[in-house]
């Protein structure tokens, strides 16, 4: 899901550094660079600190909405109505507990300590108004809602004093987790019905229950976001008292300020400075799980990028390993397909995953059979295949000479378009935009638990919400098997249709998976308590940073 | 004098609207602002309609720009895309940090540049080699470059200044902008010592300075009136393009020290495609550079009227 947006958020395809990724927990992938000790939150702090500075490499994030946007400042702002925990599990959160009584009703029940940052308690009318933002098309959750029942009458309607009833129009078996991300990010109502379309703005600013406070004049644009603790935070005040977010997207520049003590951390450092963050005098690197990865699809119906015999001999001629060496520092490891392996770490029917994931083929370099299958496929490869990546994209762009570089020893002759942010950004959403262009590039995350978030937008046939589902990819089994893991009332038996389907589009590489890659996040030597893995973009990471 | 100020100034701002006509139009077709616009969401068919319709972006070119002007007249820049608030809010504190740094700056390259090419100019063939042969250096290193020196110098090794920031206060300020107006004035400094020495060169042996040493006027007083006052136009005209750049260049030290200033929001807004900003720091930054020059030149004038009065009537 996040793939998509990441693209389209024109600048965080520039700045973007290490959306990074994962391995099964315990056991280390042997094939990966084997030292990496993976963490996925540092020990919780034990003093209390005025002030931390913290990096934000995205850049300025363009509004703190939650429904809005994703970044890393939201989450210490406003709490979801489930909490995602550092290791992907799913607790309570302002949500006591959440669930399907019936195949198609679903229902929460709040805590009732729970207050805004001004004081005023949070009522199920709150929660109501908060899932609503979700259903509208304009959301970036928008998929995640897409089969609750759409008549504001009966979809989401408050039941009793704590809660709230949402039904739908089909079982979901996703709902449940995509409540851990801001999909459910609580809001208070008439703050947000005073601001109108301006919530999140500078000049508005947010009203949210998080461990930390934006106060009216605290986002100074262009400038910093100054954030306080909150001291009645509903589980426990956090220890850093001032938390002020700067916005340094140049990478040598933030290596520099990380390493000078002048910032204080960062999620999301450049892996090519991970010999600097490993330096004498420096703070702690830590490499936690991700779910991030790097991959290209096709952008086109037609000619050769629409064949999946031309993209598994391109996989076959892609070295993982330099592609590991050389973009990633050695920071992530071989992934086999397109979703990750941490994003059901903590599913209840996770061993069918891992059963299924561990039986799909592994990369490995084999020239003469990707030559043949090139001849094989009877595609015409005379034309020059263009790869689209976003110009400035330090990673990107090496990953499309390593792919460029696979394709010439295979007799495909790639040709690379750096576009520009706003341009590479039109072509999630512009079909006009991908005229001539046959592959791209891109590197996503996903931030909540679950696994259907991007086979639905790049198996599905388009009508049934496959959006980037660019070369008509149309297997009839593949969507029965998909549609009926979304609306399976049983994790165990979504789990199985998934692993069906998933059998079947891995070796039709709808995306070339490269590689994933770990969270990298970086920490002055006197501090400690960061949330270290991908979670981070979905809980309060910061509520137990201190000093050691 | 007057006639000569009059028609700088009906030359400036018809120079200012010509700009504001190809900036306005340069900008519009660079780049696609609706991922801008739509934030982190997926534009569906309809809230890309609702975008073009709120941002006018099916209005011809023309209309859009009469818009733009007027409102500009009644100082009202648009909004920022990215940031939702007015574009003046948003350069208005950033300006004051890069104005700082630009003052600082331009001390050093008076203080250094101008005085260096007066050591240059009378102080024998090996001060002036000694000088060419750093400004040739200087003129070579580029300001990212002396600024990842520096930094490695002054603030990994010696630790004596911060490397990131813009700091709080007067004092912290300064300190932290010293790092960066050095990286930025070195190749100016280069630059106009180089100006400064072959103005006071062509002076020190010109006739009238030979008359006046002969007339035995003492070395001080031939330098001060003759030599220095016939190169100041010179230097001054070069000094009011320097400035000038000084704004635009600035965005490499603001970037590369991390300081919150107009350059490295330019740089910033032209990257996310967030075209009022691009708009009017693009039109600030011609301002400054046709008002830095015509100053430039009215101050020479004053120094010396014989200087341009040719200049006026042509």
């Amino acid at each position: 899901m996040k793939r998509s947006a990441l693209a389209i958020g024109a600048l965080a395809c520039v700045t973007v550094l290490a959306l990074s990724a994962c391995a099964p927990r315990d056991e280390p992938n042997p094939q990966s660079s084997g030292e990496v000790a993976l963490v996925d939150a540092q020990p919780a702090g034990t003093k209390p600190v005025d002030e931390v500075t913290w990096a934000i490499v995205e850049g300025e994030p363009a509004t703190l909405n939650p429904a809005a946007s994703a970044n890393l400042i939201i989450p210490n702002l406003c709490d979801n109505l489930l909490s995602l925990q550092p290791d992907f599990s799913i607790q309570p959160g302002i949500a006591t507990t959440a669930e399907f009584v019936d195949p198609t009703t679903f229902v929460i029940t709040l805590r009732d300590d729970v207050t805004f940052w001004n004081g005023d308690p949070v009522t199920a009318e709150d929660v109501a108004y908060s899932l609503r933002q979700s259903t509208n098309p304009a959301s970036q959750w928008y998929g995640a809602f897409a089969l609750v029942d759409p008549d504001p009458a009966t979809g989401i309607t408050v039941t009793g004093p704590n809660e709230v009833t949402v039904r739908f129009v089909a079982p979901d078996s996703a709902f449940r987790d995509a409540l851990a991300g801001q999909g459910s990010a609580v809001m208070q109502e008439s703050f947000g019905a005073a601001a109108g379309g301006a919530v999140g703005t500078s000049d508005v600013g947010l009203m949210c229950t998080g461990p930390f406070e934006l106060a009216p004049g605290g986002w100074k644009p262009g400038s910093e976001i100054e954030t306080t603790a909150n001291p009645d935070y509903w589980n426990g005040t956090p220890l850093v008292q001032k938390l002020t977010y700067s916005f340094v997207s140049d990478g040598p520049t933030l290596t520099t300020a990380l390493t000078q003590g002048d910032i204080d951390g960062a999620i999301n450092v450049a892996p090519s400075s991970r010999t600097t963050f490993e330096g004498d005098g420096a703070g702690t690197l830590t490499v936690g799980h991700s779910t991030a990865s790097y991959s290209f699809g096709p952008a086109t119906a037609e000619g050769p990028a629409a064949d999946p015999a031309i993209r598994r001999a391109l996989s076959m001629a892609i070295d993982r390993q330099q592609f590991l060496d050389t973009v990633v520092s050695g920071l992530g490891y071989p992934q086999k397909t397109i979703v990750p392996e941490f994003s059901f770490q903590s599913l209840d029917a996770a061993a069918t995953y891992q059963a299924g994931y561990d039986a799909l083929a592994a990369p490995a370099v084999n020239i003469e059979g990707a030559k043949k299958l090139v001849e094989e496929s009877g595609e015409d490869v005379s034309r020059p295949l263009v790869l689209a990546v976003p110009a400035g994209a330090r990673e990107l762009q090496q990953t499309a000479a390593i792919i460029q570089s696979a394709g010439a020893s295979i007799g495909l002759n790639i040709t690379i378009d750096a576009m520009q942010a706003s341009d590479f950004g039109a072509l999630f959403y512009d079909p006009s935009r991908r005229d001539g262009v046959d592959f791209v590039a891109t590197q996503g995350y996903l931030e909540t638990p679950g696994v259907l978030g991007y086979p639905s937008l790049f198996m599905l046939p388009a009508a049934q919400g496959g959006v980037f589902n660019w070369s008509e990819y149309d297997n009839p089994e593949v969507t029965a098997d998909l549609m009926a893991a979304r609306t399976a009332t049983d994790a165990q038996s979504a789990a199985e249709s998934f692993v069906a389907a998933q059998e079947i589009f891995a070796p039709d590489m709808l995306q070339i998976t490269l590689a994933g890659s770990y969270q990298l996040t970086y920490l002055n030597k006197e501090l400690t308590g960061v949330t270290t893995s991908v979670a981070a973009y979905g809980s309060p990471w910061a509520l137990h940073l201190g000093g050691k | 004098m007057f006639r000569m100020v009059a028609g700088r100034l009906g030359g400036l701002l018809l120079t200012l609207l010509l700009a504001s006509i190809v900036i306005f139009s340069a900008v519009l077709v660079t780049g696609d602002p609706i991922s801008t616009l739509a934030g982190g969401a997926k534009p569906t068919p309809e809230l890309i309609a609702q975008i073009r319709a709120d941002y006018r972006l099916d209005d011809p070119v023309w209309t859009r720009y009469w818009l733009w002007l007027t409102d500009a007249l009644h100082g009202d820049f648009g909004r920022s895309f990215v940031y939702k608030t007015d574009v003046v809010s948003l350069i208005g504190p950033r300006f004051g940090v890069t104005l700082q740094l630009v003052l600082l700056t331009l001390a050093f390259i008076l203080v250094f540049g101008v005085g260096s090419g007066i050591l240059a100019a009378t102080r024998g063939r090996v001060v002036d080699r000694t000088v060419s042969i750093l400004t040739s250096l200087g003129m070579a290193l580029p300001t990212f470059v002396v600024a990842i020196l520096l930094i490695w110098l002054f603030a990994k090794t010696l630790g004596w200044f911060p490397v990131f920031g813009e700091g709080d206060g007067f004092v912290d300020r300064l300190w932290h902008l010293v790092l960066p107006s050095v990286s930025l004035a070195v190749l100016f400094v280069a630059y106009i010592s180089r100006i400064t020495r072959a103005a006071l060169v062509a002076q020190l042996y010109s006739e009238h300075v030979e008359t006046a040493t002969v007339r035995g006027i003492p070395r001080g007083r031939v330098f001060r009136i003759h030599v220095f006052r016939n190169a100041a136009p010179q230097i001054l005209a070069i000094s009011g393009t320097t400035v000038a750049g000084l704004f635009a260049a600035s965005a490499i030290a603001e970037v590369a020290f991390g300081i919150g200033g107009v350059g490295s929001l330019l740089v910033e807004a032209a990257a996310r495609a967030d075209l009022p900003v691009v708009q009017v720091l693009s039109l600030i930054l011609v301002a400054i550079f046709v008002v830095l020059n015509a100053v430039a030149d009215i101050i020479a004038a004053l120094i010396d009227p014989s200087s341009v009065a040719g200049g006026v009537a042509a």
